[in-house]
C-alpha cells in the first residue's frame, strides 16, 4: 500500500526576501517514514526548500506538500505535525530563557494560552535533556550555554515535542565532537524507536551518512536525490561543492571532504 | 514623615501623582520588558515622540475647526498605534534591525509634523505639544488617571495571559510560526498595545521620561536577573521607586520630580552594567583557579622534575 509521501514538491520555484531566486524547477518525492538529509553547499536553497514546506515563505511557482497538505492552503495542518528547529543563530540571547524554558517551549508551543507546564510536559522535557545529556543544566541560563550545549537543548526540543516530523536546520554547525555524538546518537535512537520522519538540513552528511536513509542534493534544485552512497558519487559532489571536493573512502564508507562550514543566512 | 503623609492625602496633586507612579510602573514592567527583550527599546521613545506629532495634529484639527471635537489625546493614541503597526509589519520576518528602522522613520516623520503644524496652531496652546516632551506627573487630570489606569489594567491582564508567547515571539518568531502559534497576532498585539500604554504614559511624564523609566530599568534588570518573570518584577521595583524618589525630591527641593525618576532609572542602568562586571571578574577568577585540577598539576610538576633530573645528568 502507498502511504503519503513525506515531502513532495512540483516544479517548485522560491525566491529569497531579496528577490533573488533561490530554487527553481524544483520536483522530487520522499516517501514516508524517512530519516531524511539536505544537503548542499552555503547558499543552495537548503533552508529555503524547508521553510516553504513549512509554509514560512509562499512559492514563487510551483507546489510543495508535507504529508500530502499543501503547504501555502493547508499550512495548519502540516504544522500541527511539525517539531522545527531553525538554525542555532535565529535564537534570540537577549531574553532570559532557562534551559528548561527552551525545551518546555516544544510542547506548549502546541498547546492552547495560557499553555501551562503539566507534570508529564515536565518529565518528557527532562528525558529529552536526558538523551542529550543536557539534564544537569535544566535550571541554567541557555544565553550562557556553548555553542554546542545550545544546540543540543534545541535538539532536545524536537525530541520533547509532538508531531510525525521533526524538522532541523543544522543542527550540528559550529558543534564540538562531543555535542555532535551526541545528537546525531539521539536524533537516530529517536527515529529508530518512534514513528517519526527526521528532515535534517546539514553542510555535512559524514556524520550522520550511516542513520540517513534519503539524501537530498540542492544547489539551487534538485542535483541528486536517493541513498547516501548513490549521492556520495564524485562527480555529483564536484558539480555541486567545485573541483576540490573529493570522496574518500573508509571502512566500507565513503566520506565527503568538502571546505563548507554550513554557516548560511539570506535575510 | 507624619507631615508628608499629610501633605499626601490633603493634596489630590499627589494623590494622581503618586497612583500614575504606580501606574507607569505597571507598564514600564509590562511592557518595557518585553521591548528590551525584542531589541526594541527604541519604540519607547519612536511611540513616544510619535505622540507628540499625534498631539499636535490634534489640536490643530479643534483649532482650525475643521474637526472641533477631535481630542489630542485621540491624534497621540493615532499616530502611536500607526508606529506600532509599521514597526510591526517592518519586523513580520523577526528581524529587529529592521523594525529599527522602521522606528527611527516614524520618529522623524511624526516630529517633523508636530513642528510643520506648530505654524498653524495659535500660540498659546503650543505649550501644549511640548508638555507631551517633558509632560508633569503632578498635573495630571482625573481623566489623565481613569485613561492611564484602563490601558495599564488592559497591558497587565494581556501580559499576564500572554506572556509565554511574546516571549515565544521573541525568542523564536519562525520556530513559534513553524510549530502553529499564531506569532504574528501575538507580535502585532504586544506591540499596539505597548504603543497605546507608552502614549498614555507620555502625557503624564513626558516623552524623554517614558524612554527613560521604559528601558533604563529593564535593561538593568536584564544584566542582572535570570529568569523572565524576575526581570519583570524587577523592572516594576526599579521604575516605582525612581519615580517615587524624584516625587519626594521635589517637595524637599525645587526640582522636576520627572527629571530625579529619569535620572535615577538611568543610574539603574550604569549600576546594572558595573555589578555585572564586577561579578563576571569573580566568576572567572574562581575558574581560572579550577582550571588546574589536581591530577593534572601532578603531571605538570612530574613533567619539571623530569626535566631537571635530565639537565643534572646532563651536566655530569
Amino acid at each position: 500500500m502507498a502511504t503519503t509521501p513525506l515531502l513532495e514538491a512540483q516544479n517548485l520555484a522560491v525566491r529569497y526576501p531579496n528577490g533573488e531566486l533561490a530554487l527553481h524547477n524544483v520536483s522530487f518525492t520522499i516517501k514516508s517514514p524517512s530519516f531524511m538529509a539536505i544537503i548542499g553547499p552555503n547558499g543552495s536553497g537548503k533552508s529555503t526548500l524547508v521553510k516553504a514546506a513549512l509554509g514560512l515563505i509562499k512559492p514563487f511557482r510551483g507546489t510543495i506538500k508535507v504529508l500530502g497538505y499543501d503547504s501555502v492552503k493547508q499550512a495548519s495542518k502540516i504544522r500541527k505535525q511539525i517539531r522545527y528547529v531553525p538554525q542555532r543563530d535565529r535564537i534570540e540571547l537577549a531574553v532570559p530563557m532557562k534551559v528548561k524554558d527552551i525545551v518546555l517551549m516544544g510542547r506548549l508551543l502546541k498547546k492552547l494560552p495560557p499553555r501551562i507546564a503539566s507534570s508529564k510536559d515536565i518529565e518528557i522535557a527532562r528525558d529529552a535533556l536526558r538523551q542529550v545529556n543536557m539534564d544537569s543544566l535544566w535550571n541554567h541560563p541557555f544565553p550562557e550555554l556553548s555553542g554546542g550545549q545550545r544546540q543540543r537543548v534545541l535538539v532536545a526540543r524536537a525530541l520533547a515535542g509532538e508531531g510525525s516530523v521533526l524538522v532541523l536546520d543544522e543542527p550540528l554547525a559550529g558543534t564540538d565532537v562531543e555535542s555532535q555524538d551526541l545528537i546525531v546518537e539521539a536524533l537516530g535512537r529517536y527515529h529508530r524507536e518512534n514513528d517519526v520522519s527526521i528532515i535534517m538540513i546539514t553542510h555535512d552528511l559524514n556524520p550522520i551518512h550511516t542513520l540517513v536513509q534519503d539524501v537530498l542534493l540542492l544547489k539551487n534544485t534538485v542535483i541528486g536525490i536517493g541513498e547516501p552512497c548513490s549521492i556520495m558519487e564524485p562527480e555529483l559532489i564536484k558539480k555541486v561543492y567545485g573541483p576540490t571536493a573529493k570522496i574518500v573512502e573508509h571502512s566500507g564508507h565513503r566520506y565527503c571532504l568538502t571546505r563548507d562550514s554550513g554557516f548560511d543566512r539570506h535575510d | 514623615m507624619i507631615d508628608i503623609i499629610q501633605v499626601i492625602v490633603s493634596s489630590p496633586f499627589l494623590q494622581r501623582a503618586l497612583f500614575a507612579a504606580v501606574l507607569v510602573a505597571v507598564i514600564a514592567a509590562a511592557s518595557g520588558t518585553f521591548l528590551v527583550f525584542r531589541g526594541l527599546s527604541f519604540m519607547a521613545s519612536g511611540v513616544a515622540h510619535a505622540a507628540l506629532g499625534g498631539t499636535a495634529l490634534g489640536i490643530f484639527l479643534q483649532e482650525s475647526g475643521l474637526v472641533p471635537w477631535f481630542d489630542p489625546i485621540l491624534g497621540a493614541l493615532l499616530f502611536s498605534i500607526l508606529v506600532a503597526a509599521f514597526t510591526g509589519y517592518a519586523g513580520e520576518s523577526g528581524i529587529t534591525q529592521k523594525m529599527e528602522v522602521a522606528v527611527g522613520v516614524s520618529f522623524a516623520l511624526s516630529m517633523s509634523l508636530a513642528v510643520f503644524l506648530m505654524y498653524y496652531i495659535p500660540p498659546y496652546r503650543v505649550p501644549q505639544i511640548w508638555g507631551y516632551l517633558v509632560g508633569d506627573i503632578l498635573l495630571l487630570n482625573d481623566f489623565d488617571i481613569i485613561m492611564l489606569m484602563s490601558t495599564a489594567v488592559l497591558l497587565g491582564v494581556i501580559t499576564l495571559m500572554f506572556n509565554k508567547e511574546f516571549v515565544y515571539v521573541s525568542v523564536d518568531m519562525e520556530g513559534s510560526v513553524a510549530h502553529g502559534m499564531n506569532a504574528r497576532m501575538y507580535h502585532y498585539a504586544m506591540l499596539i498595545v505597548s504603543a497605546l500604554a507608552i502614549a498614555l504614559a507620555t502625557k503624564a511624564v513626558g516623552a524623554i521620561l517614558v524612554y527613560a523609566i521604559l528601558v533604563a530599568p529593564a535593561a538593568a534588570s536584564n544584566e542582572l536577573v535570570k529568569s523572565v518573570r524576575g526581570v519583570i518584577f524587577s523592572v516594576f521595583l526599579i521604575a516605582l521607586i525612581a519615580e517615587l524618589i524624584g516625587l519626594i525630591t521635589s517637595f524637599v527641593v525645587y526640582v522636576s520630580p520627572s527629571a530625579i525618576a529619569g535620572i535615577l532609572a538611568a543610574l539603574s542602568y550604569i549600576l546594572a552594567l558595573q555589578i555585572r562586571r564586577v561579578r563576571e571578574r569573580v566568576q572567572t577568577e574562581i575558574e581560572e583557579t579550577s582550571l588546574a585540577p589536581e591530577d593534572l598539576v601532578e603531571t605538570f610538576n612530574q613533567s619539571i622534575t623530569i626535566e631537571q633530573k635530565g639537565d643534572h645528568n646532563h651536566e655530569h
